[in-house]
């Protein structure tokens, strides 16, 4: 007995030390990497240097080994530098991570993927670097700008610089069982009230049990999906300043009150919150609902779980034949904390990443819209989009897109709007009350930023 | 015999003791006295990360302490705190006790529905949340499909709807515990005197009045400990709302720990965030010092 | 004790077969989530769950739980965990009996403040001191690493307590004996306090383990990046996927992934598990 609980100690004694051992604090700094100097036939041989990308994974796909992939094709151009990807979970923990490693004192890495809306809170913190010196320094930086479709980068100037630049963008998109629709005799919606009707024809119940949903408007975390409705009435809920928000517009209130009669007027929607964002693709692919709101990053999973048609849109505006979207998704960000040598070789990292045929390649492995025009005239692109319609429609959704949500203290306006916009869906408040007090909430949160 | 030596020893002042505790005390006093007083002092500033003007503390008396109680959301946050503690608690000592009463029997078989009510504690909350998550989907979700079997015609939305938000994230607490809290409770009703019983039975006492007069009393010490744990684990169990509801819809399930969290590492509010750890810590040592006297008290009474 | 619920006579033998069905009924019950999980981790992605019909899908696969193994580090969370679980556990081990040595063999000045003093940390828990306990971690330049998830928990007052407990039980004569015949304290510590004693940490070793293992906010809190994180805060980021839907064979399958070893080696040990809570005197 005696020795077995002798034994039993060295053995954790042996884990212990060897826990300690192996878990000796790894600086985060990243270090020069000393490599056999390579001969660069153009440039004098550059110093080796290693940088650090964080990497959300915000989709099911295997980003991870996509980005690997970029990872060696660039390294091979580029022997001098080396990329380490950081994965560290969805955007919000991107940016915890850093902002706790800088919190933490460490040092931040040189570039990351992180919301494009996380901005202010980013120049605020003084972590990033203003890209225009790099673009100013390249052959053609003007038609380089010039490719990026011009609402994902909304969200990258401020001051007169340029901040980020688009990676993986989204944008909010209908989808809608095409084979459904075309049973029922039935057009795309292209008005709010085509929409309610088209739901209201496609709405199948039996007594009080639904078999099918008109449409899942998912509202767990409704910023996102609500702005669509809020463009389509004519009035965004921020316009060009980053401390005006305009949630007790009218026209704003207009489109609350619509999503909240789409339950309890049309009846063809779940009423009050719906925090169905996980299950909404499923239960278009499996026949629970005809329509849904989503993000064009479902794509690829939907066309693979659907066996009808899968219709995509843009969601209709408020009048017959207007559409409205609002982009969302990830761009790449270079931090200020980081030494110089690696902030410019993250920049090269960039300017690999955000060519064309990476652009086309990312887009067609993750269903994320390229960040470039000229990627859909790749013939990469082409092929895909031949075989995959759908993915032309996401881009032609941008026509009709808003800038998506984004003002100083961005998460505690954020938190304000969400906690009285789902008080409205949930029937606590009407719409009009909610609104005002999100305003007037939202007003004193700004206050300290005007 | 002279003085048994454990007397002589008594009498001579020796640091051996110190030296042994000392290792637990270190940890001790980094990890729960200094922090409580780190919170204390850092309440009385403002601060916060990720707004420039603010990065660097200044000393604003109490106002963080006042600014709370005058924000609702606050006081939203306390109800649903004190409600979930209040309720998860009881209710899973008592289903623990409930199945240990079942469960305490001598028959083959007798294991699986041990195993059955005890494996939830071994997993983690968060996965035990993830498939929660698909039990609540409204329509059909199988707890959902449970309640409409029973006749149930009222709400589905469990993770969307502000009245079932808090009450959902109860249910997980609740299933994860219950076991938990049966195992003690086995080991002591296997440690209960038999011949109390005999007596009780030759007495002609039915099994109903034996659970009242006999098992409960004499369960007292039992409950105390596991009712200690139970409150305190209480405060502490927020894996499941990260899951599940992130706190919401409106902060419907936000309690004190989830957003202490918030402030701290969502807000980078500093000063917020200390505040808000005072007051936690205030809560937890009112909790466990209520529950301690009472007991007592009864202890006491129990032997008058 | 006899049958705490057993009514008497005709009535209660059929009374008592009432209530046995009642308990198996009610455990299967509690046992359907994990036993849903199971099953639905094997359904074809392909297959979205829908009304009517969320169990089997046609045909079993293991293709999820590859998939969710290419996802994430698994292996690297496997280890992180069974590090940090076993350190933590290590470390315990040895504070808790010395110290839970110390409040049964010896009077001293200040014994009770002290034990009140180590009583503070079963009150205000670790995770609930979060936020200073991070800028403590941050100053010792931990953060990121394994020992910062661990190090708070080498004290343990809940060890202690049982461990002075288990001790006091310990009969005097026999430590008596041992004091007589001249034994240091290490030798009656190794002797005659712990022999018996080891039901009682076995029970706290299983209790620490399966705590630690399953933690999950102060090691989201403490650590960053793969290289330190465990399984649980691993797990959390497949239910933040966040631009696609919830694909329930591929969390089920991650969730069994994060599961399974701990829950396999239960299933082994049962018996001994429980026997070691049942006896160890927790009172």
């Amino acid at each position: 007995m005696k020795r077995s609980i002798l034994w039993l100690l060295l053995i954790i004694v042996a884990l212990v030390v060897a826990g300690c051992a192996v878990s000796a604090p790894a600086e985060a700094p990243p270090s020069e990497a000393v490599e056999a100097p390579a001969e660069e036939a153009e440039a004098p041989a550059a110093e080796p240097v290693t940088i650090q990308v964080y990497y959300p994974v915000a989709v099911d796909a295997p980003i991870a080994e996509i980005l690997k992939g970029y990872i060696d094709a660039f390294q091979a151009d580029n022997p001098n530098i080396t990329v380490e990807p950081v994965f560290s979970g969805g955007y919000g923990d991107v940016k915890t991570a850093i902002q706790t490693a800088i919190d933490g004192g460490g040092d931040p890495p040189a570039l990351a993927v992180m919301l494009a809306t996380d901005l202010y809170d980013l120049i605020n913190a003084d972590n990033i670097v203003p890209m225009d010196d790099y673009i100013g320094g390249m052959e053609d930086g003007q038609a380089y700008m010039d490719d990026f479709f011009p609402v994902f980068l909304d969200n990258s100037r401020y001051d007169d610089k340029l901040w980020s630049l688009p990676f993986q963008r989204s944008a909010v998109v209908m989808y809608y069982n095409a084979d459904l629709f075309k049973e029922n005799g039935l057009e795309p919606p292209d008005s709010w009230q085509a929409l309610a009707d088209a739901g209201q024809a496609l709405t199948e119940k039996e007594g009080d049990t639904v078999n099918r949903w008109g449409i899942e408007w998912p509202s767990g975390w409704p910023y996102w999906l609500f702005q669509p409705l809020a463009i389509g009435a004519g009035q965004n809920i921020i316009g060009d300043s980053d401390v005006e928000v305009y949630f007790d517009d009218p026209k704003v209130i207009e489109a609350v009150q619509y999503y909240i009669d789409l339950s309890k007027e049309y009846g063809v929607m779940a009423e009050g919150v719906q925090a169905v964002w996980g299950q909404a693709p499923s239960d278009l692919a499996s026949g629970q609902t005809a329509m849904i709101v989503h993000s064009t990053g479902s794509l690829t999973g939907l066309l693979d779980q659907a066996d009808f048609e899968v219709g995509v849109m843009a969601v209709p505006g408020k009048e017959a034949g207007s559409y409205a979207t609002v982009p969302g998704g990830g761009n790449l960000y270079i931090f200020k904390g980081a030494p110089q040598e690696q902030q410019d070789a993250a920049w090269k990292f960039v300017e690999f990443l955000t060519q064309p045929e990476i652009a086309a390649d990312f887009s067609i492995n993750t269903g994320y819209i390229a960040s470039r025009q000229s990627a859909y005239d790749t013939d990469a692109m082409q092929e895909y989009t031949a075989q995959v319609p759908q993915a032309l429609a996401t881009r032609d959704a941008l026509q009709n897109a808003g800038a998506e949500f984004s003002v100083q203290n961005l998460g505690e306006v954020r938190n304000i709007f969400h906690d009285y916009l789902q008080k409205a869906y949930n029937g606590e408040m009407t719409p009009e009350e909610a609104m005002a007090a999100a305003q007037e909430e939202a007003e004193a949160a700004l206050a300290d930023f005007k | 015999m002279s003085a048994p030596p454990q007397q002589q020893r008594k009498r001579r002042p020796q640091l051996l003791p110190y030296l042994l505790i000392l290792p637990t005390g270190v940890f001790v006093i980094l990890f729960t006295a200094w922090p409580t007083l780190l919170s204390l002092y850092q309440s009385l500033f403002r601060q916060r990360l990720n707004i420039a003007k603010f990065r660097e503390p200044t000393f604003i008396g109490l106002d963080n302490y006042t600014n709370l109680f005058v924000d609702p959301r606050f006081w939203q946050v306390m109800r649903n705190t004190t409600i979930y503690v209040l309720v998860t608690a009881p209710v899973s000592i008592i289903l623990g006790l409930f199945f240990a009463l079942l469960a305490n029997r001598a028959l083959r078989g007798i294991g699986f529905a041990r195993l059955a009510f005890f494996h939830p504690t071994i997993l983690p909350m968060v996965s035990a949340a993830t498939i929660w998550m698909f039990f609540f989907t409204p329509d059909y979700g199988l707890f959902n499909t449970f309640l409409v079997n029973l006749g149930y015609t009222g709400p589905q939305n469990w993770a969307g709807n502000p009245h079932l938000a808090l009450p959902a994230v109860m249910i997980v607490a609740i299933w994860k515990n219950a076991g938990y809290y049966m195992i003690f409770y086995l080991a002591g009703l296997q440690n209960l005197p038999v011949d109390v019983y005999e007596a009780a039975v030759l007495d002609g006492a039915n099994w109903w009045q034996m659970l009242w007069r006999i098992t409960f009393p004499l369960l007292r010490r039992t409950t105390l400990f596991i009712s200690t744990i139970a409150f305190i684990g209480a405060f502490q169990m927020v894996d499941q709302i990260f899951v599940l509801t992130g706190g919401g819809p409106s902060r419907a399930s936000t309690v004190l720990l989830f957003y202490l969290w918030q402030e701290r590492f969502e807000n980078q509010n500093i000063g917020k965030a200390a505040t808000l750890t005072v007051i936690l810590v205030i809560f937890l040592l009112i909790f466990t010092v209520t529950n301690f006297i009472l007991s007592e008290r009864k202890e006491d009474n129990a032997y008058a | 004790m006899p049958d705490a619920i057993s009514p008497r006579g005709l009535w209660g033998r059929l009374g008592r077969w009432l209530v046995l069905l009642f308990t198996f009924l009610l455990a299967l019950s509690w046992a359907i989530p994990l036993i849903w999980a199971i099953i639905a981790s094997t359904r074809p992605a392909s297959e979205p769950l829908g009304r009517g019909d969320v169990w089997f899908g046609s045909y079993l696969t293991l293709e999820n739980y590859i998939r969710a193994w290419s996802l994430a580090p698994f292996d690297l969370y496997y280890v992180n965990t069974i590090v940090i679980v076993s350190m933590i556990l290590g470390v315990q081990l040895i504070t808790v009996t010395l110290a839970g040595f110390a409040f049964a063999h010896y009077r001293f000045m200040g014994k009770q403040l002290l034990l009140f003093f180590i009583l503070l940390q079963l009150m205000i828990p670790t995770t609930a001191l979060l936020a200073p306990n991070f800028s403590t971690i941050r100053v010792l330049g931990l953060f990121d690493t394994r020992m910062a998830i661990a190090i708070p928990y080498f004290g343990s007052a809940f060890g202690t307590f049982l461990m002075r407990q288990a001790f006091l039980g310990v009969p005097r004569d026999l430590v008596d004996a041992g004091t007589i015949d001249g034994c240091k304290w290490w030798q009656l510590l190794w002797h005659i306090y712990l022999p018996p004693s080891t039901p009682v940490m076995i029970a706290f070793g299983l209790s620490s383990v399966i705590w630690h293992w399953n933690e999950f906010l102060w090691p989201l809190v403490v650590t960053n990046s793969d290289k330190s994180r465990p399984l649980t805060a691993g797990l959390v980021r497949f239910t933040q996927l966040g631009e696609i839907g919830a694909q329930w064979s591929l969390l089920t399958a991650a969730t069994l992934i994060v599961i399974a070893p701990l829950f396999i080696v239960f299933l082994i040990f049962q018996r001994r598990f429980i026997q070691s809570f049942l006896h160890s005197g927790l009172k």
